[in-house]
């Protein structure tokens, strides 16, 4: 049997082909890298500690089961993991028929809600670093293509039912959406380049001092 | 191939659930065949997928692990008969609407055994000895880890049906299989699934399976319809165009 150290050293896809061997400890490694952002996801969509712990424990037990129907060559693992918590959230609240007409859900707060002790040190400075740059690019948005895109990811509204909330155009509800997913790409690529030219310039300061 | 035969200007609302389900079937089929527009889409689920780290970040009870491997271990718990549950359903379901008549299926049973369901799962395009073949089916925006596949006799005229994942229907709506050609869908069958989400079918189209390029399944009013008019839940490229 593998120590909790050997998965640690797995990227995701292969942990998740080690789930598909139903090695356990493949998904305690895979909870212990995303349960803090399904959990926070969750959270923010059905706004209920209990639920949310509920749709947490329902997105691993679902990966633990299904597994073998992940494709890498679609999605990467965190971006399929957060597909199913976002969408079984949202089936959650549409069961219940409890979507609110507004969101809570502040997409400028980045306080952190609770206690970070047991997560990787590197991990955590990674995800800061992540959130930061998805803050800084959300923020670039006008407020109301970003008020569009709340509705489509929180609530999972799709955009004629945005356009009847929202009482707009059918056409201008698209292009907001449109226009804010676009941006968003454009801008969080900006954001990563400037961030590898950052630790790129890093490494060449280090470099040159070492040598001297 | 120009703008305009591409979705281009659908796949951001595509990516985060935001088309009607018409859109999103328009979508879905341009995918099948259109890697420019496969890629794109990928980029834009990226997006939505980063999307996650804008919330305020909460940590989950220290409990909830113990709690989550519990729930595993009653989830492996061992099932009265050696064959998992999930594999008698797609056996129960499977035979009597192909037949064990079919020698390329007991074959296909034999080689793959108890592990059929997952490893068939990891086929990218299976073909049986004898010809037989197996192609799985990928869950779009719609139904995220639902899955299924599609086996097809080696002369196209049988063909068969499993999915898992796929919640039962209320009363009033049911699951149809499109096959399509040349733009066209075809009605291939109609069924429903049962409380563990698995189901299956025979599919019946005129001519052989062998002349469709694509299969997509879509909720539809009990009975079926003449033409998708649901959302699509499961869609595959069964022969290249």
């Amino acid at each position: 049997m593998k120590s909790s150290t050997e998965y640690a050293h797995y990227d995701d896809e292969k942990l998740i082909s080690l789930i598909v061997q139903m090695q356990e400890g493949a998904l305690t490694q895979l909870y212990e890298r995303y349960s803090r952002v399904i959990f926070s996801l969750a959270l923010a969509i059905v706004n209920d500690q209990a639920t949310a712990e509920e749709v947490t424990l329902d997105v691993f037990l679902r990966v633990w089961q299904k597994a073998a129907s992940y494709r890498a060559e679609q999605a990467k693992v965190s971006t399929w993991l957060t597909h199913i918590a976002r969408h079984h959230a949202i089936d959650v609240l549409r069961r219940r028929a409890a979507r609110p007409d507004q969101y809570a859900v502040n997409l400028d707060d980045t306080t952190f809600n609770g206690e970070f002790s047991e997560q990787d040190p590197q991990e955590f400075a990674e995800l800061s670093m992540m959130r930061e740059r998805v803050h800084a690019a959300l923020a670039k948005l006008p407020k109301d293509q970003k008020q569009t895109l709340v509705l489509a990811y929180f609530g999972g509204y799709t955009q004629h039912q945005i356009a009847e909330k929202l009482k707009q155009p059918i056409g201008t509800v698209k292009t907001r959406l449109r226009l804010a997913l676009q941006k968003l790409r454009e801008f969080l690529r900006e954001e990563q380049e400037i961030e590898d030219k950052s630790v790129e310039a890093a490494s060449a300061y280090n470099i040159t001092k070492e040598e001297r | 191939m120009s703008d305009e035969a591409h979705v281009l200007d659908l796949l951001p609302a595509y990516a985060i659930g935001g088309l009607d389900a018409n859109e999103a079937r328009l979508v879905e089929e341009h995918l099948l065949s259109c890697w420019i527009c496969r890629a794109e889409l990928a980029s834009f689920q990226d997006v939505v997928g980063q999307l996650s780290l804008a919330v305020p970040a909460a940590v989950p009870p220290a409990d909830l692990k113990d709690r989550l491997l519990q729930r595993v271990q009653t989830a492996r718990s061992p099932q009265p008969i050696s064959v998992p549950h999930s594999e008698r359903s797609w056996l129960e379901r499977l035979l009597p609407v192909w037949g064990l008549a079919s020698f390329a299926l007991i074959i296909l049973l034999g080689v793959f055994n108890l592990s059929l369901w997952q490893r068939l799962n990891h086929l990218e395009f299976f073909t049986a000895p004898g010809g037989m073949r197996a192609v799985p089916l990928s869950s779009p925006e719609a139904a995220p880890g639902a899955s299924g596949f599609v086996l097809i006799s080696a002369d196209g005229d049988e063909g068969a049906l499993v999915v898992d994942g796929l919640p039962p229907l209320g009363e009033s709506q049911q699951y149809q299989v499109w096959l399509l050609r040349d733009g066209q869908r075809t009605s291939g069958a109609v069924f429903s699934t049962d409380e563990n989400s698995y189901g299956g079918t025979r599919i019946k189209v005129s001519g052989s399976l062998l002349e469709y390029s694509g299969v997509s399944i879509t909720v539809e009013p009990f009975g079926g319809s003449s033409q998708p008019t649901g959302t699509n839940v499961l869609g595959g490229l069964l022969f290249n165009p």
